[in-house]
C-alpha cells in the first residue's frame, strides 16, 4: 500500500506540482494523502478542549485536566499594536493557560486510523505570554509542545496505547532553557467512579521529561511581548512500528534515535485511536499562549 | 459555507466566591453570543447578579451591561444575550462573604 516518493513517477510529479502551485499547501511538505489541513480561517477545524475523564461527578476529574479551557480563534490582538494576524489569514487557534505558575492547557483533534504506516504532522505555531507587563517575558512561558495519543487495532496481538510527546522547554525555575524534550513516563492509572470502565492518568505531569539528544535550539522570540514570529514544526511517526521517524523545527533536524513514546497497556475502548494535541504551560503567574496558524497531517498511503 | 458557530466551556465545575470571573475568551469573529450559567451544586448564601464584561486587550475589563442573575438552586440555569462586544468577553460576579457557587459557564457564539 505504501507508495515511495519517486519524482520520476508521473503521478508523484503531478502531486508535487499541484502542492507547490497551491499557496495554501506549498509551505507544507505532506506525504501522499492529506488527512487534515486546518488553517483556522474556516473555524475551529475540530480542535477541541481536552476534557478529563470523570464518572458520576466532575469532582473525580484530575486537577491537571480540570484546569483546561476551550481554545479560541484569535487575531493575536495586542493592546499596543492591534491584531498581529496569522501567516496568511487573520486567524489562528489560541490555546491559553490560566494565569498560574505551572498551568497548562491542551487542544485535541480525535480521529481513528485507516492505515498503519508513516504519518506526518506539520504545523506553523508561535508562543507568547500575555502582554500584561511592559517587559519581554521571555521566560514566562514554560513550554509548548504536541503529542499523539494512539492505540493499536482490536485484533492486534500486542496492542498498546502509545503516546509520543515532544515539547520545547522554553524556561523553567532556573530561567531560560530552550531545548526540545520528550517524555516516556506517565503517572499511575487511577480508576474513576464505580463501574470499572474508566480510568485516568496525567500524562502531562511536569516530571519525567528528558532532553532530546542535541535538542537545544534558540528560537525567534522577538524583542517585545507583542511581536511574534511563526515557527515550522514537522514530526513523522510510523503507526505500524509505533516509532518516531523524524522531528524538525525550522532549519534544524533532530536525531530521534534516543526518542521513545509513552507505552502503556491498551485500554478497552480506544482501538485504532489517532489523536493529536497541542499544549502550552505557564512559567509565571501569567497566561501563556500557544497560537497555531495551520496544521497539515498526512499519511503515506 | 455555513457560518461558524461554537460552544466554548469558559468555567467547568469552578468554585466561585468573593470576586470570581471566567477566563478571557476571544470571539471577535462572532456577531452574537449567548452565555449560560448553570449551578452544578446547590448554591450557598445569597447569589449575586453577574456581569458580562468586555475588554480591548483581554487584560483591562469593563462592564458590557448585560446581567445574569446567578442561579439559586442546583441545576438552575441563567443566560445573557450579547452582541456588539468587539473581541474579548468574560463573566464576572462578586459574592458577599459566606456566599458561593459551583458553576458551569458556557459561551455559544455565532458568526
Amino acid at each position: 500500500m505504501r507508495r515511495e516518493s519517486d519524482p520520476n513517477d508521473l503521478a508523484e510529479a503531478m502531486r508535487q506540482g499541484a502542492l507547490l502551485a497551491n499557496p495554501a499547501l506549498s509551505r507544507f511538505d505532506p506525504m501522499r494523502r492529506i488527512l487534515v489541513h486546518d488553517d483556522f480561517a474556516r473555524g475551529h477545524c475540530g480542535w477541541a478542549q481536552l476534557v478529563g475523564n470523570y464518572e458520576d461527578t466532575l469532582d473525580t476529574m484530575l486537577p491537571g485536566y480540570a484546569q483546561h479551557t476551550s481554545a479560541m480563534l484569535s487575531t493575536l490582538a495586542h493592546w499596543d499594536a492591534g491584531s498581529h494576524g496569522a501567516v496568511d489569514s487573520s486567524y489562528a487557534l489560541k490555546i491559553a493557560t490560566r494565569p498560574v505558575l505551572g498551568a497548562q492547557n491542551v487542544a485535541i483533534k480525535r480521529l481513528t486510523m485507516r492505515h498503519r504506516g508513516p504519518i506526518r504532522f506539520e504545523a506553523y505555531v508561535t508562543y507568547k505570554p500575555e502582554a500584561s507587563e511592559l517587559r519581554l517575558g521571555d521566560t514566562d512561558v514554560r513550554s509548548f509542545g504536541f503529542l499523539f495519543d494512539l492505540q493499536g487495532g482490536d485484533k492486534d496481538a500486542d496492542a498498546a496505547r502509545v503516546m509520543p510527546h515532544i515539547r520545547f522547554l522554553n524556561a523553567d525555575e532556573n530561567g531560560s532553557a530552550q531545548r526540545w524534550q520528550f517524555k516516556r513516563s506517565t503517572t499511575p492509572f487511577k480508576p474513576i467512579g464505580t463501574e470499572n470502565k474508566t480510568a485516568t492518568h496525567y500524562h502531562l505531569a511536569p516530571k519525567g521529561w528528558e532532553d532530546l539528544a542535541g535538542g537545544d535550539q534558540r528560537l525567534c522570540y522577538n524583542e517585545i511581548a507583542t511581536k511574534v514570529n511563526w515557527l515550522y514544526i514537522v514530526f513523522d511517526f510510523d503507526l505500524q512500528s509505533m516509532s518516531a521517524l523524524q522531528f524538525r523545527c525550522n532549519d534544524r533536524v533532530f536525531d530521534m534515535s534516543g526518542f521513545e513514546p509513552m507505552v502503556i497497556p491498551a485500554m478497552p475502548n480506544l482501538w485504532d485511536m489517532l489523536n493529536f494535541a497541542f499544549f502550552v504551560e505557564a512559567n509565571a503567574d501569567k497566561r501563556a499562549f500557544l497560537y497555531v496558524d495551520s496544521v497539515c497531517i498526512s499519511g503515506d498511503f | 459555507m455555513l457560518p461558524e458557530n461554537i460552544t466554548a466551556i469558559l468555567s467547568r465545575n469552578e468554585h466561585w466566591d468573593g470576586f470570581a470571573a471566567s477566563e478571557p475568551y476571544e470571539a471577535g469573529w462572532a456577531r452574537e453570543v449567548v452565555i449560560f450559567v448553570r449551578a452544578l451544586k446547590a448554591p450557598v448564601g445569597p447569589q449575586p447578579i453577574a456581569r458580562v464584561e468586555m475588554s480591548p486587550d483581554g487584560i483591562h475589563w469593563m462592564d458590557e451591561g448585560s446581567r445574569i442573575a446567578m442561579p439559586t438552586q442546583k441545576d438552575g440555569l441563567a443566560c445573557a444575550r450579547v452582541a456588539h462586544f468587539g473581541n474579548f468577553l468574560r463573566v464576572a460576579a462578586t459574592f458577599e462573604e459566606g456566599s458561593e457557587a459551583r458553576v458551569l459557564v458556557t459561551l455559544h457564539a455565532k458568526a
